[in-house]
């Protein structure tokens, strides 16, 4: 059974606006959390003194006064002062977007602006609290495509189609990756064959050092952000922080071969079917 | 119909005296294809029923308005509540708005002004100057009606805790512009259970702030007769996720607690009565806030008459003043909401308010910029000049859907009224947290409808579009707050400070008597320029503070 997660719900400074922090106290404890509030008018360090005697992981604050600027960044100071900023610190109110990045600089973990839904704080704060190791090393989901560089996807076509009787799904042209690339289906996984189209692309540099041949393999996983952000943890060397666009919506990101063996491997999140 | 004739006439002639006084805007009504629009529009069967449960305008139960020819003589106040800053920048925005047409003024003050900590309070720090001007002495006050005459204007100022000592400040600026305090007229909000249920600016325990309350009434019946000495606002409840029955409900729950207060302390019913006013919400279920308005009219009339036993008619009257609704506004494609304003705008003037306030497209961003302020103002502009709603008294009188709902409503406040009687008033049902309760269970019922998408929200939970993050928005200047800090310490410090004391302590006296009036000794502090805060500071002594 895990721990329950437990949240300070506070209003800092002098603001008496409580329908927003009482609704989301309300919803966290909807969703399994102890929730604490504190009442209106807390001062910064009566915030953070609450937070450690109520041994929280998370607090939320809300402000509607236009005072989150000096106020929030100051219950992040006190809880350092406190050696307790292993707890951290949400916050929602009238904020303005472009307050929002000084906020983070100053240690506010996340900003939830008016229209958030209390579903969207609750699975934030899950995912926050419990980088939820076991959901992650789950295996990802298959192999959603091997890829194999070749001079000319033309001249290999005839052997692909032909002969092996693999059905050709698709042909496109990436031009920000300089390659031409062929899908070829078999069971729920496909062949990728990707043909430079310049000198610069990747591709071409391979097949100039290396020779044709198989490039990396894809595997298609959920939850791509929290996956990267679990891998960087374990210390695993990755080409991508963060994912990148793909084709047809899809969200990739390549791990670095000196992580895998000299393997290639790249992660794939797709939206909806592929 | 003996009744319903003798109800008319009455009426044609309360018309007539009116029109003495308020001369109609036109000397005939039209429109656009010259159709003559009667001041009035009457039922098929002129029977009893009518007159006991609509009567004429003007008349008890006030159902179809408190006036004869409500705005067909004079359009509603247009009232935009503004302040924030120091009270010169605010002073700059007042006089923009009266250049613009406003009719009077609505100040709206920092929290801890409200809550009565000076600027320079540890626990005011980074609310100064935010959410209105930040006022700490009577030097503020100056400044902030500098060159605004206050016998020329109205001034409703959003105070409740502190309302005693900023009424007084008030007195003492018009007395140095030379205007008898017997001329002033505005409001103050000066309604402190709603604090405790939904605002959240109270400073002492209900029974002391009962008291200066009543303190306040007994004053001004007798020194400042012409103004409102308490706005009971339902506005904050709703804001705070009530129903609107629970709006209308709650609030009255609340007059029937200060009313009966005044009796305690032996005032006449009548003295006192006519000077109570009331504010409510406009949210955007069209015909249920007409409906919720005349209902209330309807409630407080026969409250006032059968319950209290009221004579004068000017007691039965409840008058208020309507905000549209801050919490219906999107932060997403803002300007939406001017168009959410100008609906609950049209029904509060549908509903017959004698002043109102239209919010900014901007509010659920940040404070409203000029320009979004002059919108905000030319929606009621528009509504009065140009829609032609106001040409005729209560358009929707009569109608099978409006006057069904105005009784239904009627009948659910009534019974919450009956369960606030039974739990032994609405102070104790504050004290218990009643209605903050009933409140909340709204509240989170209104969230995880819009969740759902059972409650549609054009533009934040359908109808979305990426769109670009920020129009311009208001900021505050951060360095106000420091400068605010140091005038303060100047003008602390070039005070008489043996005057300050002496009063400081004649006003603890007063307090820590339970018979004494508070005000004269509040009104003697502020002239000699002590501070809210300090003041305040004496009543906390005495009085102890509220913990929420």
């Amino acid at each position: 059974m895990d721990k329950k997660i437990r949240v300070l719900v506070a209003k800092p400074g002098l603001d008496g606006h409580d329908r927003g922090a009482l609704i989301i106290a309300q919803a966290l404890r909807d969703h399994g959390m102890e929730v604490i509030y504190t009442g209106l008018r807390q001062s910064p360090a009566q915030i953070a003194q609450a937070a450690i005697q109520e041994d929280v992981d998370v607090i939320g604050l809300s402000s509607l006064s236009g005072a989150h600027r000096s106020l929030f960044p100051k219950v992040v100071e006190q809880l350092r002062e406190r050696n307790a900023d292993d707890i951290f610190v949400i916050g929602g109110g009238v904020i303005p977007a472009e307050d929002i990045p000084y906020l983070e600089e100053r240690g506010i973990k996340k900003v939830f602006t008016p229209g958030s839904t209390t579903d969207a704080i609750a699975s934030y704060i899950k995912e926050l609290i419990t980088p939820s190791s076991q959901s992650i090393a789950q295996s990802p989901k298959r192999i959603a495509h091997i890829g194999i560089a070749v001079k000319s996807i033309d001249d290999v076509i005839h052997f692909y189609h032909h002969v092996l009787g693999l059905h050709l799904s698709r042909v496109e042209e990436v031009p920000t990756e300089g390659v031409k690339v062929a899908f070829l289906k078999i069971g729920d996984t496909s062949i990728e064959l990707l043909e430079p189209i310049n000198e610069q692309s990747t591709i071409y540099k391979y097949i100039e050092k290396r020779g044709e041949g198989i490039h990396h393999i894809a595997f298609e996983v959920e939850d791509i952000e929290a996956r990267l952000k679990y891998y960087k943890e374990q210390k695993v060397e990755l080409i991508h922080d963060t994912p990148q666009p793909g084709a047809h919506d899809s969200k990739i990101a390549f791990l670095h071969p000196k992580a895998a063996n000299g393997v290639l491997y790249e992660l794939c999140e797709y939206k909806g079917e592929e | 119909m003996d009744k319903y004739n003798s109800a008319k006439d009455k009426w044609s002639h309360d018309v007539q005296k009116n029109l003495k006084r308020f001369p109609e805007r036109k000397q005939t009504f039209t429109t656009s294809s010259d159709i003559v629009v009667e001041p009035l529009y009457e039922p098929d069967e002129k029977t009893e029923k009518y007159v006991e449960n609509l009567g004429f305008p003007g008349q008890y139960p006030y159902t179809r308005g408190i006036q004869p020819t409500m705005y067909r003589s004079r359009f509603w106040t247009m009232r935009q509540y503004a302040g924030f800053g120091s009270a010169k920048e605010t002073n700059k925005r007042f006089r923009y708005l009266l250049d613009q047409g406003q009719t009077g003024l609505s100040v709206a003050f920092d929290l801890p002004t409200q809550i009565g900590y000076d600027s320079d309070d540890p626990m005011a720090e980074g609310e100064v100057g935010k959410v209105g001007v930040a006022i700490d002495t009577l030097h503020d006050m100056e400044d902030l009606f500098d060159g605004i005459p206050l016998d020329k204007v109205s001034t409703s100022m959003t105070i409740n805790a502190p309302a005693s000592v900023l009424l007084c400040m008030y007195i003492a600026v018009g007395e140095k512009q030379g205007v008898p305090k017997e001329k002033l007229t505005g409001t103050i909000q000066n309604d402190i259970l709603k604090e405790y249920i939904a605002r959240g600016t109270y400073i002492f325990p209900p029974k002391p702030s009962m008291r200066l309350i009543t303190n306040i009434f007994e004053y001004c019946q007798e020194h400042v007769p012409r103004f409102n000495t308490i706005s009971i606002s339902g506005y904050h409840i709703r804001e705070a996720g009530s129903t609107a029955v629970q709006e209308v409900a709650f609030t009255l729950a609340n007059g029937m607690a200060y009313v009966d207060a005044a009796l305690e302390k032996g005032l006449e019913v009548d003295r006192f009565a006519p000077r109570l006013a009331f504010f409510f919400n406009a949210h955007n279920n069209f015909f249920e806030e007409i409906a919720k308005f005349r209902a209330a009219r309807r409630i407080w009339a026969k409250i006032m008459k059968e319950h209290f036993g009221a004579k004068d008619p000017k007691s039965w009257k409840l008058r208020f003043h309507t905000q549209t609704g801050g919490s219906t506004l999107t932060a997403q494609q803002p300007d939406n909401n001017i168009v959410r304003v100008t609906l609950q705008a049209l029904a509060a003037v549908l509903g017959g308010t004698q002043s109102l306030h239209t919010n900014s497209r901007d509010e659920a961003l940040a404070l409203p910029t000029e320009e979004s302020a002059r919108i905000a103002l030319r929606t009621q502009q528009i509504i009065a000049n140009e829609s032609g709603v106001a040409d005729t008294v209560d358009p929707l009188g009569g109608s099978y859907y409006i006057e069904t709902l105005t009784n239904e409503m009627e009948e659910e406040i009534k019974r919450y009224l009956e369960k606030i009687a039974d739990i032994g008033g609405a102070v104790q049902a504050v004290e218990d947290g009643y209605m903050q309760r009933e409140i909340h269970q709204a509240a989170y019922e209104a969230q995880k409808r819009m969740e759902s998408q059972e409650d549609i929200v054009v533009g934040m939970n359908k109808f979305q579009v990426e769109e670009e993050i920020n129009p311009d928005l208001l900021k505050v200047d951060e360095q106000l707050e420091i400068e605010q800090i140091h005038t303060l310490s100047q003008r602390k410090e070039k005070r008489n400070i043996e005057e300050v004391q002496q009063s400081l302590q004649a006003l603890e006296k007063a307090a820590s008597s339970n018979t004494e009036n508070v005000m004269p000794y509040i009104l003697n502090a502020v002239k000699a320029y002590a501070s809210v805060g300090e003041i305040c500071n004496v009543l906390r002594k005495q009085f102890g503070e509220y913990i929420g």
